[in-house]
C-alpha cells in the first residue's frame, strides 16, 4: 500500500493516545465508561487534545491553522470516535469554526482562530428552539436592532455545549416580520457578555452521550455588539443551511469510529469463546454477520471519504453530495452495529462486561448519529426537492460536461491525487441539478468496459460490469419515473418520495464503491484491488432492489471474513485505508486473532 | 437577450414582467395544488405556503425555464411574484 500523507496525522494522534483497550490508555474503554456512567464531562481529555493542538487541525491554513482537507479530517475524527463519541463530539463542536471561516470578516477570523489556537476556546452551535425544531425560520429568538448591537432574547434548546464553552453561533429574527430574510447570525464570545443578562438550562438527560454538555442557553436583553454579526442582516439562515453541508458529511466520521470499535469489541468476543466446540468465529452464520458489517463500512468509506474530498473539488454540489452522505453513512453504520451484536449475544446489552461494556455505549451513543445536524429525514426531503433537477441535468448533458464530470470525479476519487484549497464560499443552497457521482456513471462503466483483465480475475470483472449496468437501468428507472410523476414542493412528500430517495442514496453509494476502486486499484493493496469485497458491496446494495439477483460465492465472504481477522490481528483500522492502530501493552487479547488460515465455510 | 420560448402563454403582445408573472403563477398552482386565480402577485410566496427550501427549489425551475442562471436566494430576496419578475427582467434583460 502506498503511503498517503493525509492519514499521518491520525496514525500520530492514534498512537500518541495508546490502544483503548488498554485501561492504562488515555481515553480508554474503560475510563470512558467510568464517565459515561457518571455523566461527567471529559474536561480533562479535551484539554489533552488541545494541548496537543489538535484544535489547529479545525483551522484553514490562511487563518494560521494546519487544516488541509477533509480527507485529513475525517481520518483523525474517526480516531476520536472509535475511542468515545462524547470526547469526539465534545472536541468537534470546533468545527462550528466553520462558519466564521465561510462568513466572517477577516478580524472575525483572526479574533476566533487566535482564541481558539491561544485559549482553547469552543464553542456551540445555538439554532434549534424547543417549540420549532428544525423549523430554523419559525425560530422565536429575536436580536433587536439597538444602538451598536443588538438585544437578544429567548431560549434556544436542546444545545451541544451550550453550558461549557466560551463562544456561540446564535441565529436570531432580526426582522420582525420574519421570512427567509428575516434571521441573522452572531458569533458570540459569551465571556464579554453581561451575566445577568443570559442563563443556561440544564443538562439533558440522554440514551447515550451520557457525558455531554446537552444543555440550552437563554437571553434576558442581552446586548451584543455589532462587531460579532456575521456577514449582513438576513444573510443567516444562507449561513445556517450551507454551514450544515460541511457538517452532515463530518457527522459520518463520528458512526465510522463507533461501528470500528463495536466490531472490534465484537471479534474480541468471537475469537475468545467457544461453544460446542467452536470458537463463534468459526460458526457460519456469526462469520458472515461480521464480513457483512465489515463491507458495510468499506461502502461507508467509499462514500464518506469520496465525499470529503468532493468538498474540495465540486463544492458547488454538496446540497446533495452530503445529503447522501449524511443519510447513507449513519444509517448503515447504526444497521450494521445492530447487526453484529447478535453475535456478541447477551454480552451486547451490558454496561460492564466484556471490554467494559463499550460495545452498548457505542450501540446507545452511535443512535444520535444520524439525528443531529439534520436528521435522516431532513437530508432525504433536501435531496426529494432537487431529485426532479437531478434527472433533468443528467438528461441534458453534454459530452463537453461529461469530460469535465469524469475530471471531476478523478480528483474525488484518487487518493494519491492532490486536492485543492476548500473554499467555503463556493457551497450553494442547491446544487442546479449535478451529482458528478451519479452523473459520471456512463463513463465510469466505459472505463470499467475497457480495463483488461490484469490483476482482476475475469470473473470479478464480469460480475461488476454487470452490477454497473444494473446502477445504470435503476437510475435510468427512478429518473424516468421522477419525469412522468408530479412533483410536490413543500412538507407534503409522499412516503414513497422518501423511498425513491434512499434509493438514490443506495445508486450513489454503489457507484461512489466503483469509482474508489477504479482509481486506487494500485494504491490501496492487494485485498482492495481483486476487488471481492466490492462485489459483495455492490451485491449488498443492490439486493433490495433486484430480488433476482443470485447470492455470491461463498468464498468471497470468506476472503472478506479473512482480511477482517487479519487487520484485527495487526491492529488496523477497518477500512479501505487501513492504517496502523496503537498496539495493546497487553497482547493477550489480540494473539489469537494472528490466526489462522481459516477453513472455507 | 432571452427569449422567452416556453412560457406558458403565446400572446405576443405580452410583456416579459407579466409573462414571468403567468409561468410562476402557474408554476405554483401546479406544486401547491392550488387554484391560480387565487395567486395575487403581490402577496408573499410564504403565504401559500412555500417555504425556504421550496423557494430555492422554484428557483431552479425558474433557470431551466429561462435558461440562465440564477442567485438561489432570487425569491427570498424578492419574495412576491411582482418583484420577482420585475428583478427578472430588469437585471437580466429578459425579454419575450
Amino acid at each position: 500500500m502506498k503511503e498517503l500523507k493525509q492519514y499521518q496525522l491520525a496514525e500520530r494522534l492514534e498512537q500518541a493516545l495508546g490502544n483503548p483497550s488498554d485501561p492504562k490508555s488515555r481515553m480508554s474503554f474503560h475510563q470512558t465508561a467510568q464517565l459515561d456512567e457518571a455523566e461527567s464531562f471529559p474536561e480533562q481529555e479535551i484539554d489533552w487534545l488541545y494541548n496537543w493542538q489538535l484544535q489547529h487541525y479545525y483551522i484553514p491554513e490562511d487563518c494560521g491553522g494546519r487544516f488541509k482537507s477533509f480527507e485529513e479530517f475525517v481520518a483523525f475524527v474517526r480516531v476520536l470516535s472509535r475511542r468515545d463519541l462524547n470526547i469526539a463530539i465534545a472536541f468537534t463542536t470546533l468545527f462550528w469554526s466553520n462558519l466564521a471561516w465561510m462568513a466572517g470578516t477577516e478580524a472575525q477570523k483572526q479574533t476566533l482562530a487566535e482564541a481558539m489556537k491561544k485559549e482553547h476556546v469552543a464553542m456551540c452551535l445555538a439554532y434549534s428552539e424547543r417549540d420549532h425544531g428544525s423549523d430554523l425560520v419559525g425560530g422565536s429568538v429575536t436580536a433587536q436592532k439597538v444602538e451598536g448591537g443588538y438585544l437578544l432574547n429567548g431560549e434556544k434548546w436542546p444545545i451541544n455545549r451550550a453550558t461549557i464553552s466560551q463562544f456561540v453561533f446564535v441565529l436570531g429574527r432580526t426582522d420582525p416580520a420574519g421570512g427567509n430574510r428575516g434571521l441573522t447570525l452572531f458569533m458570540v464570545d459569551k465571556r464579554q457578555l453581561d451575566p445577568s443578562q443570559y442563563y443556561n438550562l440544564p443538562k439533558i438527560k440522554t440514551l447515550g452521550i451520557r457525558a455531554a454538555d446537552m444543555s440550552g442557553i437563554g437571553f434576558n436583553n442581552c446586548f451584543i455588539p455589532e462587531s460579532v454579526r456575521l456577514g449582513e442582516e438576513g444573510q443567516g439562515l444562507e449561513f445556517a443551511l450551507e454551514g450544515f453541508q460541511i457538517t452532515r458529511s463530518l457527522c459520518a466520521a463520528f458512526a465510522q469510529g463507533a461501528t470500528d470499535t463495536a466490531l472490534r469489541t465484537t471479534l474480541n468476543f468471537a475469537l475468545s469463546r467457544r461453544l460446542y466446540n467452536k470458537t463463534v468465529v468459526e460458526m457460519p452464520h456469526a462469520r458472515r454477520t461480521l464480513a457483512n458489517a465489515f463491507i458495510d463500512i468499506l461502502t461507508c468509506d467509499c462514500v464518506n471519504i469520496g465525499a470529503a474530498r468532493g468538498f474540495h473539488v465540486a463544492p458547488e454540489q454538496f446540497s446533495v453530495w452530503s445529503a447522501v452522505d449524511k443519510y447513507f453513512v449513519p444509517d448503515t453504520l447504526e444497521r450494521a452495529v445492530n447487526d453484529v451484536s447478535v453475535v456478541l449475544g447477551a454480552r451486547f446489552y451490558m454496561r460492564d462486561e466484556h471490554d467494559w461494556g463499550v460495545f452498548q455505549k457505542m450501540l446507545r451513543d452511535n443512535a444520535i448519529i444520524s439525528m443531529f445536524d439534520g436528521s435522516s429525514v431532513v437530508n432525504l426531503h433536501a435531496l426529494i426537492l432537487q431529485r426532479r433537477q437531478l434527472a433533468k441535468k443528467r438528461a441534458r448533458r453534454q459530452p463537453k460536461q461529461i469530460a469535465a464530470i469524469q475530471a471531476r470525479l478523478a480528483q474525488s476519487f484518487s487518493l494519491t491525487q492532490p486536492l485543492p484549497t476548500f473554499v467555503p464560499q463556493k457551497l450553494e443552497l442547491f446544487s442546479r441539478g449535478a451529482d458528478d457521482v451519479l452523473q459520471g456513471l456512463e463513463t465510469m462503466l466505459e472505463e470499467l468496459g475497457q480495463l483488461q483483465a490484469g490483476g482482476v480475475a475475469p470473473d470479478i470483472l464480469n460480475q461488476l460490469r454487470s452490477f454497473g449496468q444494473i446502477i445504470l437501468e435503476e437510475l435510468d428507472a427512478q429518473d424516468a419515473l421522477i419525469a412522468e410523476s408530479a412533483f410536490e414542493h413543500g412538507h407534503d412528500q409522499s412516503f414513497e418520495s422518501f423511498e425513491l430517495a434512499k434509493q438514490y442514496c443506495r445508486l450513489h453509494a454503489a457507484t461512489a464503491c466503483l469509482l474508489m476502486w477504479l482509481h486506487n486499484r494500485q494504491v490501496l493493496g492487494d485485498f482492495f484491488a481483486q476487488g471481492e469485497w466490492l462485489v459483495l458491496a455492490l451485491h449488498r446494495l443492490l439486493a433490495p432492489l433486484r430480488a433476482s439477483l443470485k447470492p455470491m460465492p461463498p468464498v468471497y465472504y470468506e476472503h472478506a471474513a479473512q482480511e477482517l481477522l487479519r487487520l484485527h490481528a495487526e491492529d488496523k483500522l477497518f477500512s479501505i485505508v487501513p492504517f496502523q492502530l496503537a498496539k495493546s501493552s497487553t497482547q493477550e487479547t489480540h494473539n489469537h486473532a494472528t490466526a489462522p488460515e481459516l477453513q472455507l465455510l | 437577450m432571452q427569449q422567452l420560448q416556453n412560457s406558458s402563454s403565446s400572446n405576443q403582445t405580452e410583456s416579459p414582467v407579466t409573462a414571468i408573472q403567468s409561468w410562476l403563477v402557474s408554476q405554483l398552482s401546479d406544486v401547491l395544488s392550488i387554484d391560480s386565480s387565487t395567486i395575487d402577485v403581490k402577496q408573499p410566496l410564504t403565504r401559500y405556503g412555500l417555504d425556504s427550501i421550496d423557494a430555492v427549489t422554484l428557483v431552479g425551475d425558474l433557470e431551466d425555464w429561462l435558461d440562465l442562471e440564477l442567485p438561489s436566494t432570487l425569491l427570498w430576496d424578492y419574495p412576491t411574484i411582482e418583484k420577482a419578475s420585475t428583478y427578472l427582467v430588469q437585471e437580466f434583460d429578459v425579454s419575450v
